[in-house]
C-alpha cells in the first residue's frame, strides 16, 4: 500500500538538506530494509524448503537455500488430480467473488456518499452495525443452508460479498470527489446511472484497484466458509486441501488411542503446496500497482 | 410489491420461530414402533452372519477425510462394501483438520449425516441435551456382534463409564479386548550399547539411563519431546506415560475424577498425592537437565528436528511415528537405530490402566429413528464396526486380494504388493491411499489377534511385553444431571486451567514442590470441593440404581 501515498519521484527544491535529514535518510532506509529481510525471510524459506530433500528439513539444515535439490516434490504435488480441482475452485470462487463485491460495495458504498440521501445515516448504521455484531456460526450456516446456498459457489460469494471496512474507504474516497464534477455532468443531461459509470469510476480507479486487491487477496486466502459450507472435497478451494494438509497432522482431532492420527505429512510437499498456492496472489500485485499511482494523480489534478 | 405492516412482520417472525421449535421437539423413543423401521432388515440377523440388506439402500456419512490418504470415491472399498451388504454410503467428506468443528456445526444446525464417526467421548454430550443424537443403549438389541463382544470381552463396566444420568450412553465406542498400550519411549539403542546402559524398566531406570547420556554428552538434553499442542499442559504424551505409571490420568489421558478405591471416592485427579509424585519425579529430571525444558512448548517439527540431527536420544513415540517419522528421521546418521522401550513402570508396577479399551466411536443421528430403514442402518453398522468379517473388512479388504491367511491363528499375511504403515514398505500400492482400507473411520477396535495381524515382528514383540501386564478395575460410573453437568464443565475447566499452569511450574522448576499445600489451597479456591462433592454425589446415586 505504499504506493498510494507515493509522491512523484522529483527532488525537493530548495535549500540543501541538513545534517540530520542525511541521517534520518540513512536509518530510514536501514531500518526498511530490515523490514523487508524479516517480510522476506519466510517466503525465501518456504522455497527453499520446497526445493530441498525431507531429510534436510526435518534435520534443520534449510534456510534460505535449498539442501539436497530436487524436483520430485514438485511432480507428486502437481500430478494429484485434487490439488488441481481444488486450485481450479479457487480461482473461479476468487474471480466471482470479488466481481461480485466490487459491484456491490461500489453501488452501496456510492449511495452513501450522498448527503442528500434521505436515512443515509440509517443505512449506514445497518453495516455498521454488522461489524460489531453477528448472528453466531451456527444462525449463519443455517441462514445458508436454508437458502439451498450449500455446496454452491454462492455459499462462498454472497455472505462475504460486503466487507464493512472496506465499505466505509470507498464511502470516503467517494466523498472526497468534488461534487460540482457530477453537478457539470447532470447539467450536460446525464443520469445517475451514467454519472457513475463515465464520470465518477474513471476517477476511481485508485480506490477501485485498492478494493480489488484487498477482496481478492482476503477471497483468496479465505478457507472457512469454503470447509464450512461445501460437502465434497472436489468442491474445497485450495485453501482447504493446503490447510488439512498442514493443520491436520497436529490438529486436536485425533490425539489420543489410533495412532494412525498422529501420521505426518513431509515437510517438503507442505512447501511446495505453499509455494503454488501463494504464487498467483503474489504476482497480482505488481499488475496492480500501475493503478495505485495513475489513481492518486487522475484525483490530484481534477481536485 | 406486497407491503408488509410492521405487525404482520412481526407475526410472521413469531409463526417462524414456533415451527423452527417445533422441528426441535423430541420424538419419544418409546413411541416410534421399530416393526414399521424394518424396510431392507434382515430377519434374525445374528452374531457372526453376513449382513445383507433385503433391498438396495444408502445411509449418509460424515467422513474424516484423513491428510495421509484423503477420501476418494474411487476406493474398492466403497463398492466392495456395497457389493456385500447392499448399502451404499453418502459420505459428506470433512478435512481431517477441522473436523470437530464441521460436526458441531452439522449437527447443531440439524444438518448431520445419519452416522457420525470418528467422535471421541465425552465430545458427544455436547450434543445430548439438543436431541440431536440417538440413545444408542436403547437399540443395542438390534446389534448382535456388538452384544457378544460386549458381554465376551467384559466391557459393560467400560461401557457405565460412558452413561449419562438416564442410565443411557449417546456413543457406540470402537471396542478392544485387550488393552492397548501405543504410546511409550523410543530410544536410540546405539548409545544405549554405546554407553553399555540396559534397556530401562522403570521410570527410576529411565533416570538412571538418561543421567548416563548426559555424562556421556553433557552439553545435550538427552530427552526432548513432542506432542505440546494445547489446551493440555505441553509434554502431553510424557505426562501421560509417566502419569500412567504412578496411576493417575494426566497429560493428553487427563481425567479430572480420580477414583480412589480405598477410600470409595472420587478425589480430584490435580490435588492427588500421585499426581504430585508424578510432577516430583519429571521436575527432578528437568532440574538434572536430563529433559528439554523445551519439551513442554515446543512444536513436533522442532522436537524431531532435535532428534534426527543428533541433539536428543529419546522422545515418545507410538508404533507409527517411530517407523513413519523417528527411524526415517535419523537415517542419515551413521549407525542410528531407535526401537521402542517397553512402558517404563512405575510404583503402580506392572499394570495397565483400563481406560483405552474403548476407543472413538460412531454417533448416530437421532432423525435416524425416522427413517424407515431404521432396524437395518443398525445391523449394518453392527456387521460393519462390530463383526469380525466386518472388522476384517474395513481394517485388511478382501482376502486373496489384499491379504491371505486368518488373523485367528496368525497365517495373516498382507499381499506382498500393498504396503501399509511399517509392512511391505516398497510395495506399489498403499492400502489406505489407493484401496481406502484401514481408514481410521472404519477400522478400529476389535480382538487382540486383529490387533496383532497389523503389527511388524518388532511391534508385536512389544505388544506381547504389554500384555503380560495387568489391567486396573475400571473405576465406577458417576452419571452428572444436564445441571450438574453445567456446573461440573465450567468448575473443571477453571480448575484444569490451574492445574494445566501449575503442572508446568512445578515441572520447570519455577514453582517449588514445596509449595504443594498452597496449590491445593488454590484449587478449593476454584471450587475443588463442590466439584468433588458432585461426583461422589452422582456416584452415590447411581449405586443406587444399580
Amino acid at each position: 500500500m505504499v504506493s498510494l501515498i507515493d509522491a512523484p519521484a522529483t527532488r525537493p527544491q530548495g535549500p540543501r538538506p541538513t545534517r540530520g535529514y542525511r541521517v534520518f535518510q540513512v536509518v530510514n532506509a536501514l531500518v526498511l530494509t530490515a523490514v523487508v529481510v524479516l517480510t522476506l525471510f519466510p517466503f525465501v524459506n518456504i522455497l527453499a524448503r520446497s526445493f530441498s530433500g525431507e531429510q534436510e528439513i526435518r534435520s534443520g539444515q534449510v534456510n534460505l537455500i535449498p539442501r539436497g535439490f530436487n524436483l520430485t516434490t514438485y511432480r507428486i504435488v502437481m500430478s494429484d488430480a485434487m490439488f488441481w480441482t481444488n486450485y481450479r475452485n479457487t480461482v473461479v470462487y476468487t474471480i466471482a467473488a470479488t466481481a461480485v463485491a466490487l459491484a456491490l460495495t461500489t453501488c452501496y458504498a456510492y449511495v452513501l456518499s450522498k448527503r442528500q440521501l434521505k436515512g443515509r445515516g440509517l443505512l449506514v448504521a445497518i453495516a455498521v452495525f454488522t461489524m460489531f455484531f453477528n448472528g453466531g456460526l451456527i444462525p449463519n450456516y443455517v441462514l445458508v443452508s436454508s437458502l439451498g446456498l450449500r455446496n454452491t459457489i454462492w455459499a462462498i460469494v454472497l455472505p462475504n460479498a460486503i466487507n464493512v471496512f472496506n465499505l466505509l474507504v470507498m464511502k470516503a474516497f467517494f466523498e472526497s470527489l468534488p461534487t460540482e464534477l457530477e453537478e457539470a455532468a447532470a447539467v450536460d443531461g446525464m443520469g445517475t446511472y451514467g454519472t457513475l459509470w463515465r464520470i465518477v469510476l474513471p476517477l476511481s480507479k485508485a480506490v477501485l484497484a485498492t478494493m480489488l486487491l484487498f477482496y481478492a487477496v482476503a477471497f483468496w486466502n479465505s478457507w472457512f466458509p469454503g470447509f464450512l459450507y461445501m460437502d465434497r472435497q472436489e468442491l474445497f478451494p485450495v485453501t482447504v486441501y493446503l490447510r488439512n494438509l498442514i493443520a491436520g497432522a497436529t490438529g486436536g482431532t485425533d490425539q489420543t488411542a489410533s495412532s494412525d492420527a498422529a501420521l505426518q505429512i513431509a515437510a517438503n510437499i507442505q512447501a511446495v503446496t505453499i509455494v503454488l498456492t501463494m504464487l498467483p496472489i503474489l504476482l497480482v500485485y505488481p499488475f496492480i500497482q500501475r493503478f495505485f499511482v495513475s489513481g492518486v494523480m487522475l484525483g490530484a489534478v481534477k481536485g | 410489491m406486497v407491503h408488509l405492516s410492521r405487525r404482520q412482520l412481526l407475526a410472521a417472525a413469531g409463526a417462524a420461530a414456533v415451527a423452527g421449535m417445533a422441528g426441535c421437539s423430541d420424538d419419544d423413543p418409546e413411541s416410534v414402533d421399530l416393526n414399521e423401521k424394518r424396510a431392507g432388515a434382515m430377519d434374525g440377523y445374528k452374531a457372526g452372519d453376513q449382513f445383507k440388506a433385503t433391498e438396495p439402500l444408502k445411509f449418509s456419512i460424515m467422513l474424516l477425510s484423513n491428510q495421509a490418504y484423503p477420501y476418494k470415491p474411487e476406493w474398492p472399498f466403497w463398492a466392495e462394501l456395497t457389493k456385500r451388504t447392499n448399502v451404499t454410503l453418502d459420505p459428506v467428506a470433512v478435512p481431517g483438520s477441522d473436523y470437530d468443528q464441521k460436526r458441531s456445526v452439522m449437527v447443531s444446525a440439524g444438518n448431520a449425516p445419519l452416522l457420525i464417526p470418528k467422535t471421541y467421548h465425552p465430545a458427544e454430550e455436547a450434543y445430548i441435551a439438543g436431541g440431536a443424537v440417538l440413545a444408542v443403549s436403547d437399540y443395542t438389541d438390534l446389534m448382535p456382534n456388538y452384544s457378544d463382544k460386549v458381554k465376551r470381552w467384559n466391557l459393560q463396566a467400560n461401557l457405565d463409564t460412558y452413561a449419562q444420568e438416564d442410565g443411557k450412553y449417546y456413543l457406540l465406542p470402537g471396542v478392544h479386548e485387550g488393552v492397548w498400550q501405543d504410546y511409550t519411549l523410543a530410544v536410540r539403542t546405539d548409545i544405549l550399547s554405546k554407553l553399555g546402559v540396559p534397556m530401562p524398566k522403570t521410570w527410576d531406570d529411565v533416570t538412571t539411563m538418561l543421567r548416563e547420556m548426559k555424562k556421556a554428552y553433557p552439553s545435550q538434553y538427552p530427552l526432548s519431546d513432542r506432542w505440546s499442542t494445547p489446551p493440555q499442559p505441553g509434554g502431553n504424551a510424557l505426562i501421560s506415560i509417566v502419569g500412567q505409571g504412578y496411576g493417575v490420568n494426566s497429560g493428553w489421558s487427563w481425567n479430572p475424577a480420580y477414583w480412589d478405591a480405598t477410600a470409595g471416592r472420587f478425589a480430584f485427579t490435580g490435588a492427588t498425592d500421585q499426581y504430585r509424585q508424578m510432577l516430583q519425579y519429571l521436575a527432578a529430571l528437568v532440574s538434572e537437565k536430563l529433559v528439554d525444558p523445551e519439551s513442554f512448548t515446543q512444536t513436533d517439527d522442532n522436537a524431531r528436528q532435535k532428534f534426527a540431527s543428533g541433539k536428543s536420544f529419546v522422545m515418545c513415540c507410538n508404533a507409527q511415528t517411530l517407523v513413519k517419522e523417528a527411524r526415517k528421521d535419523i537415517a542419515k546418521l551413521p549407525g542410528a537405530t531407535v526401537a521402542k522401550i517397553p512402558l517404563p513402570m512405575g510404583p503402580m508396577g506392572a499394570s495397565l490402566p483400563p481406560d483405552n479399551r474403548l476407543e472413538n466411536g460412531l454417533m448416530i443421528s437421532r432423525k435416524a429413528l425416522q427413517n424407515k430403514n431404521f432396524v437395518a442402518m443398525m445391523q449394518f453398522v453392527d456387521w460393519l464396526w462390530y463383526s469380525d468379517a466386518g472388522q476384517m473388512f474395513a481394517r485388511w479388504g478382501v482376502e486373496g486380494e489384499t491379504f491371505t491367511g486368518k488373523v485367528e491363528d496368525a497365517s495373516f499375511k498382507l499381499d506382498p504388493k500393498v504396503k501399509w504403515s511399517g509392512l511391505n514398505p516398497d510395495a506399489a500400492k498403499d492400502l489406505q491411499v489407493d484401496y481406502g482400507y484401514s481408514n481410521g473411520v472404519f477400522a478400529y477396535g476389535g480382538s487382540t489377534a486383529m490387533l496383532n495381524s497389523q503389527f511388524s515382528k518388532e511391534e508385536k514383540a512389544f505388544q506381547a511385553e504389554m500384555n503380560k501386564r495387568t489391567i486396573r478395575p475400571v473405576p465406577p460410573g458417576r452419571p452428572l444431571t444436564v445441571e450438574e453437568r453445567e456446573q461440573a464443565t465450567l468448575q473443571e475447566a477453571a480448575l484444569r486451567d490451574h492445574v494445566d499452569q501449575q503442572t508446568l511450574k512445578f515441572i520447570l522448576g519455577q514453582r517449588p514442590l514445596s509449595e504443594w499445600d498452597a496449590y491445593v489451597a488454590e484449587l478449593k479456591g476454584k471450587g475443588l470441593d463442590q466439584y468433588v462433592g458432585t461426583l461422589n454425589k452422582a456416584y452415590e446415586r447411581f449405586k443406587g440404581k444399580k
